[in-house]
């Protein structure tokens, strides 16, 4: 089933809602609140890949918070602060996720109708636009490595630096070859034309997006009433 | 040739990418270091700031506009903002300035600058681990036991931060590992980035 976007609106102010209820909570256990919801808000968009990823996670989590509180058990390789505060980020990782991984085209027609800089546009759309593209920057580099024989463990642990230095060096050459394509694009495109600019990808606001700016008002509402605030 | 200091999209797009990647390197660093307390707590801001500065001396010196260092700064007090620290943004904001002021004029052309734009850079990122611990205690501390740390462990988890001995040899061991990061990055800069014809 193909994944439906709700409207940039909602989700920005998903995202602004969720960072301000885990910044201002008294009681970080009722975040669960924001996870439940945002569960939810993920399913009504039928984004199951991302769904099911962090229900998964968050059962783990919700297990370890279980046998550390309830029978004292301290994990030898992390801290349990630690396990606590990715309970706590929870929401917030997949709400961010969730609007990083809209189309980039919705976006930017969004931005550009309010009136959003080119530069800051431009600035965010790289931010979206990083994670896969290095991700398959990274695979290059490491294959490479590989056929000179430069991923043995040995050779990593004997020479930390150089293997560093071996990772680092092309990674770096590749952003900046990036950078340069990017922007010989974007000014191709018309992006330091000034004056007004229209797009292909304007999306209107429905229904269910406005069902949702008022839903998740009420459950931030909820959150602060039962928890607290604490500033 | 002087060159002119107005931003354009080239600038815009590497300054971000590379901020990103940044970002990234110290997150994922701060991520492997929590395996150990003593690694998470003493020994990780070092080791991020040697692994980030050839990446911040390759920004510099291939943007070579003022307000570089304040842009990266920005957008990570942001991303510490999206993960509820709210209070770093100002923080990184005069972070920011400060390094702004050691690079001013022509710091891009300057090695010595950069090194102490970013050695100060590296003293200064120690504020991610000691602002909440010095001036939000009791959230800390609140927020420690009910993850379900029993006090006497939170006391020597924070014991680090605490005692001066320790809270001595962090900032110290941050400032070399910042100040030897530079040194790399300068090294790595002139042996690979200048020779490839991209700075």
């Amino acid at each position: 089933m193909r994944r439906k976007n709700f409207a940039i609106p909602v989700k920005l102010w998903v995202l602004a809602c969720t960072i301000i209820g885990i910044s201002l909570t008294s009681d970080t256990m009722l975040t669960c609140i924001f996870t439940v919801a945002g569960f939810v808000y993920l399913g009504f968009q039928q984004n199951w890949r991302l769904l099911f990823s962090m229900v998964i996670f968050y059962i783990i989590l919700m297990g370890l918070l279980y046998f550390i509180r309830f029978h004292e058990f301290h994990p030898v390789v992390f801290s349990e602060f630690y396990v606590l505060m990715f309970w706590n980020l929870t929401p917030v990782f997949f709400v961010s996720w969730d609007l990083i991984t809209t189309p980039p085209g919705e976006f930017s027609a969004f931005l550009s109708r309010v009136h959003t800089p080119t530069s800051v546009i431009l600035g965010l759309l790289v931010i979206f636009r990083f994670f896969p593209t290095m991700k398959s920057e990274l695979k290059c580099v490491w294959l490479s490595m590989r056929n000179r024989g430069l991923t043995a463990p040995i050779q990593i642990v004997r020479h930390p630096m150089a293997s560093c230095e071996y990772v680092l060096v092309p990674l770096l050459l590749r952003c900046l070859q990036i950078a340069d394509q990017l922007s010989v694009s974007a000014v191709a495109r018309g992006a330091e034309r000034p004056g007004k600019r229209g797009s292909y990808y304007g999306k209107k606001v429905g229904i269910y997006d406005y069902i949702w700016l008022v839903l998740w008002f009420i459950v931030t509402v909820v959150f602060f009433s039962i928890g607290g605030v604490c500033i | 040739m002087k060159t002119t200091q107005k931003w354009n999209i080239k600038d815009v797009i590497t300054t971000v990418l590379l901020t990103v990647l940044l970002i990234v390197i110290q997150l994922i660093v701060n991520m492997v270091c929590m395996a150990n307390d003593f690694v998470s707590m003493v020994l990780s801001v070092g080791i991020t700031m040697i692994l980030c500065a050839p990446v911040y001396f390759l920004m510099i010196s291939r943007v070579r506009k003022h307000f570089v260092s304040l842009i990266y700064m920005i957008i990570l007090g942001l991303v510490f903002l999206i993960m509820g620290n709210w209070y770093l943004l100002p923080y990184f904001f005069i972070v920011g300035i400060i390094c702004e002021a050691i690079l001013w004029k022509d710091g891009w052309n300057s090695k010595k600058k950069m090194i102490i734009a970013w050695s100060t850079a590296s003293l200064l990122y120690n504020g991610v681990n000691l602002l909440p611990i010095w001036f939000f205690w009791d959230t800390y501390e609140a927020f420690a036991l009910s993850s379900g740390m029993e006090q006497s462990y939170i006391d020597s988890f924070v014991h680090y931060y605490t005692s001066p001995g320790w809270l001595m040899f962090i900032i110290l061991f941050t400032m070399l590992c910042g100040f030897l990061g530079s040194l790399i990055g300068g090294k790595l800069v002139n042996k690979h980035f200048k020779k490839a014809g991209v700075l």
